[in-house]
């Protein structure tokens, strides 16, 4: 640990030395804010005419940037803003502020990323997708809710197991290698309805990052990836109120300011409707069912003068599932964070942050003398601090330091009621904790060249108090190889990992339009996910890495081509080509027909194996246009797992590598957005997939457990024996019906099982869908904005399998018969009409 | 617009759309041998069944049944090493001898040498005591529709506390039925004598499984349903009551959270079950089933679907019967137990318990 931190104060040294303003350069610095509601604009970019440099503004609308003296033009440009450009004579350090106005409400040009015209270009970073709110609610949807996780699913390198799966997958890592983080803070389940929708409200993202490989340094703590949606904030001019009514949900937003120009207050809710109508339906398992949720965001945000600020956040999720059984579950996540911000002496910009996050989820039995309820959950406190300096010609060095404690409770199982006959089970709750700190240098190398790279260390301790078995080492885990208990007591440390992350990418431009990159990544992982079920399901419980469960590291190595072309009329074609190789270290598998529940030994259920994946992902992309916008993307991407017994474990799949539940071969998607008219626009999209892989059966066999009373018929002669059965014949119309002798006897029958072969050895049909979307934008110049979004999810009405299964009974028709489900298989319209005033 | 959204949400809820498909054909037919025997503290025989692995193909009746494995050496092998031979009573179907039976306490294997000279064994099981039945009752439900009329069963298990038990159930019922006879011969013919009552079983495949995890020392009920009141005739429900080994219960845990698998979207990633057996001569020959050993407790349930029924109920009967004409009016037949067309057919009496 402690050398680890050494190294790291050491890169930093290292990093501040290349800070030095040249002769002839100034500062050019500044701030970039909303015209209307002088609210500071994240993201803005700067440009300067005849120069290559460039700023990008921070949390604060801060920009800065070290360039040549001498006159320049200067655009100012950010997504969901025209763009401004005015004459700029520099002779000595200056610093201005930009205003900028929106464009929505204009005919400007379209844009459907986060980013600069060229940042895919220049950026040393790859394996990042960028996506405003604005996009997101384009998107043709399901049932009318824009949503963050099913836009993803839209873009290359990111894929599910199937329709209404929560979570999802990027390149080849599991659900629970996404780092999702709403404003800075770690969700443990991003899902409502199980996973057909997203737990948050789309109303209330700013924007969205997914970085599917390059992973800046600040990052970890998950396997695969990290997906940053950032929180609007409220406005500090004027009070609005937006919502929306849409068959699943409805919702509103309020947002304005408490304090004129100083403290701002945004507030988002969004509930479900459908237990309203649920008890009308006349079937009556539905009309017993119960799915309903909400969720609820709130951001208070003071500024303390122009260039400090602190805000409170908050967002709670919740949601209930009850399919007409007496089990309800339930699951729901709330957070309250604190945030200090400020532009410090020297271009030195500070982010503090402090949250609490509490995810409670589990099973409330209510079946009459058995009621229960198992409620685990994982309760995380960190406190994070970021420093981002500016080093002008050298770059930007970002650095901080994170401490996390964790609670992670795994449901003791408890009577509910005085009549409940059930005995209390109790599971022990686990302490952890978790520091970690980061560098990171991104620094241009003349004019070629961008490099970024970054170091993270991260160190975990497993702290007592609570019971830990030991196991006999040299056989495999189980419950009858523990040959210790350890009562470790409060603070104890009963298991620590620690490890460097190194971060790199580099990127060659060789022209303007065109780079190649490599970039190379490191990511541990200490918490996982327990699910042996085709999907995730809000059950699952989370398991810290312990003396047997090591944590799982992931290796990715990438090189990407990037090249923009320009056609007559300026629009400009983003493409790109970016191949992967990830090593997957210690995942996490399952012993066949593991037990996860309430089993205080869980890890003689779990194996630690290897993962691979490697894949390309080709993409078109029209990011701006007056009509068109969209993109194309083809990717082939492989994943695949292998569990070889060890000394400690039995191995599964007999040792041989099979691919992961979500290896998918062959994606194409395309995305559409076509604008009609200034307020119009009509969009699509369009998925292929290959079938996800499944276990086939090689064969069907029957257990005779079930025939004694065969058994004696045959003995005693019962069977076979003569009989009598009815025949019939018709003669001059009539029918007759006569005696005929028939044999009695039956067929000798059992417990009809399938044969199962190797795992995942087989696919389902592949996967197609069309989504069409049209929205009606306001009218301009109205206080009050009505839009309305049209949608058609699966237009084509396809039934897409999300599975096949097998089914056996007896008789001797019924024993063994295959199945096709789909989850949705019809075309659904949906119409929602969203408002702000 | 009610409707819409009815539409949609029934849609968005219950559009999971099930299709059979009907062409599925199995690739590489396991060779896998498949064993099945049981053995209990109740007089025997007991049976072990060899066969192979059939095709995946529901409608091709040549794979109703594994092909069966004769001329097998099979025998058990008690904890003190006496072994007991079975005899091949037909094709792939052994039987122990006359006098057999297992003893609560001692524990027992299954070795198996083919005709190939391939060992196959399973592993020691211990016979537990037989379990107690504290409950086997039913009661009669009266509705204002005959159809809706049932009798509630009600079983539960007494469990010991202090210890992890787990139990296998077995279900088979026998049913009374009635026939009706045909109309006599004009005299001076004689009368036949008609026999209208038998039984018939139809054929269960399907286990109970309970463990007493939470619930030691207390009654394990276990949800065995109801019957109709569709007749008056005795319906008699037989429970076969296991007490099983942890191993034994979750192979056949398993097996039924396989079988019960409908696609969804939590559904477990299918896998070969297998059990407590093994080839011990070659390890890459594949062995599936199981020896099952277990104390056993038989009991029986005489459902009387005639005395103590209230008379208003009764009457409803009466209607419904005729309209649903349950009993065999369209084939009046002298002897019930030639009755072809009743499935399972036992004839008069029931087997001996």
């Amino acid at each position: 640990m402690k050398k680890g931190l050494r190294v790291i104060l050491l890169l930093l040294l290292c990093g501040s030395t290349l800070h030095a303003q040249r002769k002839g350069y100034v500062v050019f610095s500044g701030k970039i804010i909303d015209v209307e509601n002088k609210a500071p604009i994240e993201g803005a970019s700067v440009f300067f005419s005849g120069s290559s440099e460039g700023g990008t503004t921070d949390s604060l609308g801060v920009f800065s940037v070290t360039i040549a003296a001498r006159s320049y033009q200067v655009i100012a440009r950010s997504l969901g803003y025209k763009y401004k450009t005015f004459r700029l004579d520099l002779t000595k350090n200056a610093q201005t502020t930009i205003e900028l106005e929106r464009s929505e409400q204009l005919l400007g040009e379209v844009v459907i990323t986060a980013e600069k015209a060229d940042a895919n270009v220049n950026r040393a970073m790859m394996g990042v997708e960028k996506m405003s709110s604005k996009t997101l609610k384009k998107l043709p949807t399901l049932m009318g809710e824009a949503d963050v996780i099913r836009s993803i699913l839209l873009l290359p390198g990111v894929s599910t197991v199937g329709e209404g799966a929560s979570g999802f997958n990027v390149r080849g890592g599991n659900v629970d290698q996404n780092l999702v983080l709403l404003d800075g803070v770690p969700l443990f389940n991003t899902s409502h309805l199980f996973g057909f929708f997203t737990g948050f409200n789309a109303d209330m993202v700013q924007d969205l990052s997914l970085y599917k490989g390059g992973i800046p340094s600040m990052y970890g703590g998950r396997a695969s990836s990290v997906l940053d949606v950032r929180v609007k904030e409220g406005d500090f001019d004027k009070w609005s109120m937006q919502g929306g009514v849409g068959p699943i949900s409805s919702r509103i937003l309020v947002d304005g300011p408490l304090v004129k120009g100083k403290t701002s207050l945004i507030v988002g809710a969004r509930g479900s409707i459908s237990d309203f109508y649920m008890k009308y339906f006349p079937n009556p398992s539905l009309a017993k069912s119960k799915a309903d949720f909400y969720d609820v965001n709130f951001k208070l945000t003071h500024r303390f003068g122009k260039n400090q600020r602190i805000s409170l956040s908050g967002y709670a999720s919740n949601d209930g599932f009850k399919f007409a059984q007496d089990t309800l579950y339930s699951w729901n996540t709330k957070t309250l964070s604190f945030k200090h911000n400020a532009l410090l002496k020297g271009n030195l910009s500070h982010n503090f942050t402090a949250f609490y996050s509490d995810y409670t989820y589990g099973i409330e039995g209510q079946k009459q003398g058995l009621e229960f309820l198992w409620k685990p959950s994982i309760i995380q406190t960190s406190l994070k601090e970021e420093l981002s300096k500016d080093l002008g010609k050298s770059g930007r060095l970002d650095f901080g330091a994170e401490v996390s404690a964790f609670s992670n409770d795994a449901g003791s199982f408890v009577p509910n009621s005085s009549s409940s006959k059930i005995d209390k089970f109790a599971m022990s709750t686990e302490y952890t904790r978790e520091m970690a700190a980061y560098m990171g240098h991104s620094v241009p190398i003349g004019k070629k060249f961008n490099l970024d790279y970054g170091l993270r260390y991260a160190y975990y301790q497993l702290l007592g108090p609570g019971d830990f078995y030991q196991y006999k080492l040299g056989t495999p885990r189980e419950i009858n190889t523990i040959t210790d208990t350890l009562n470790a007591t409060s603070n104890d440390v009963v298991a620590s990992y620690g490890g460097f992350e190194p971060r790199l990418s580099f990127a060659i431009k060789l022209d303007t339009s065109f780079s190649i990159k490599i970039g190379f990544n490191r990511m541990q992982q200490f918490r996982h996910l327990l699910s042996n079920t085709m999907a995730v399901s809000p059950s699952d419980i989370w398991k810290n890495s312990n003396q047997q469960i090591p944590p799982q590291v992931a290796d990715q190595y990438s090189i990407g081509f990037f090249k923009n072309f320009t056609n007559a009329s300026n629009a400009v074609f983003e493409t790109s080509v970016e191949m992967y190789y990830k090593n997957l270290n210690n995942v996490v598998d399952y012993v066949d027909g593991a037990q996860l529940y309430l089993n205080p030994t869980v890890e003689t259920q779990l194996l630690v194996g290897k993962g691979m994946a490697y894949g390309a992902e080709f993409f078109l992309k029209k990011s701006r246009g007056k009509r068109l916008t969209g993109w194309i993307s083809y990717t082939y991407a492989r994943t695949f797992r292998t569990i070889q017994a060890n000394e400690n474990q039995k191995e599964a799949n007999f040792g041989i590598q099979f691919p992961a539940n979500f290896d998918t071969p062959h994606t194409f998607k395309f995305v559409l957005n076509n604008r009609w008219t200034n307020r119009i626009s009509f969009n699509a999209n369009f998925t292929y997939t290959t079938g996800r892989p499944i276990t086939y059966p090689n064969g069907r066999y029957k257990i005779y457990s079930f025939n004694d009373l065969y058994d004696y018929a045959v003995a005693t002669g019962i069977f076979p024996r003569p009989g009598l059965a009815q025949t019939t014949y018709t003669y001059n119309g009539s029918t007759y019906s006569y005696l005929v002798s028939k044999e009695i006897k039956e067929l000798l029958d059992g417990y009809s099982t399938a044969s199962f072969t190797l795992r995942n050895a087989e696919r389902i049909p592949d996967y197609i869908r069309l989504d069409v979307g049209i929205t009606i934008d306001p009218k301009p110049g109205k206080r009050w904005q009505g839009s309305w979004n049209f949608s058609i999810y699966n237009l084509l009405g396809r039934q897409n399998a999300y599975s096949v299964y097998f089914r056996s009974s007896t008789g001797e028709i019924n024993q063994a018969k295959t199945y096709q489900l789909s989850v949705l298989g019809a075309a659904i319209p949906s119409i929602t009409y969203n408002f702000k005033f | 617009m009610r409707h819409l959204i009815l539409f949609c949400c029934a849609l968005f809820l219950l559009s999971s759309c099930e299709t059979e498909i009907e062409d599925f054909k199995t690739e590489n037919v396991s060779s896998a041998i498949v064993v099945y025997g049981e053995i209990s503290n109740v007089d025997g025989p007991f049976n072990v069944r060899l066969n192979y692995v059939s095709a995946y193909s529901p409608y091709d009746v040549t794979q109703f049944s594994g092909q069966p494995i004769s001329e097998a050496n099979v025998r058990i092998v008690d904890g003190s090493g006496k072994e007991t031979a079975f005899y091949e009573k037909s094709k792939g179907y052994y039987l122990s001898p006359i006098g057999f039976k297992g003893e609560v306490g001692q524990k027992y294997k299954l070795r198996i040498k083919l005709l190939d000279g391939k060992t196959i064994e399973s592993n020691f099981q211990t016979i537990n005591s037989a379990p107690e039945l504290a409950e086997f009752s039913y009661s009669f439900q009266d509705a204002t529709k005959v159809e809706d009329m049932r009798f509630p069963l009600k079983a539960s298990i007494k469990d010991p506390k202090a210890t992890e038990d787990y139990y296998f159930v077995k279900r088979q019922d026998f049913r009374q039925f009635l026939l009706t006879c045909p109309t006599p011969p004009p005299p001076p013919a004689p009368t036949p004598t008609c026999n209208c009552l038998c039984w018939q079983a139809p054929q269960n495949t399907q286990p109970y499984l309970l463990d007493d995890f939470l619930l030691s020392g207390k009654n394990l009920s276990f949800d065995i349903g109801q019957l109709p009141y569709e007749d008056f005739t005795n319906w008699v429900v037989q429970l076969d009551v296991y007490s099983i080994s942890k191993e034994t219960h979750t192979y056949w845990k398993r097996l039924e959270d396989q079988r019960k698998l409908n696609g969804g979207i939590f559904d477990k990633v299918p896998a070969q079950v297998v059990g407590n057996l093994k080839c011990i001569s070659d390890p890459s020959q594949e062995v599936l089933g199981y020896f099952m050993v277990g104390g056993l407790t038989q009991k029986r349930l005489t459902v009387d679907r005639f005395n103590g029924i209230p008379a208003a109920a009764y009457q409803k009967l009466g209607f419904y019967v005729d309209f649903n004409n349950i009993r065999r009016k369209d084939i009046p037949l002298w002897n019930c137990k030639d009755a072809s067309f009743i499935k399972y057919n036992l004839g008069y009496s029931l087997p001996p318990l």
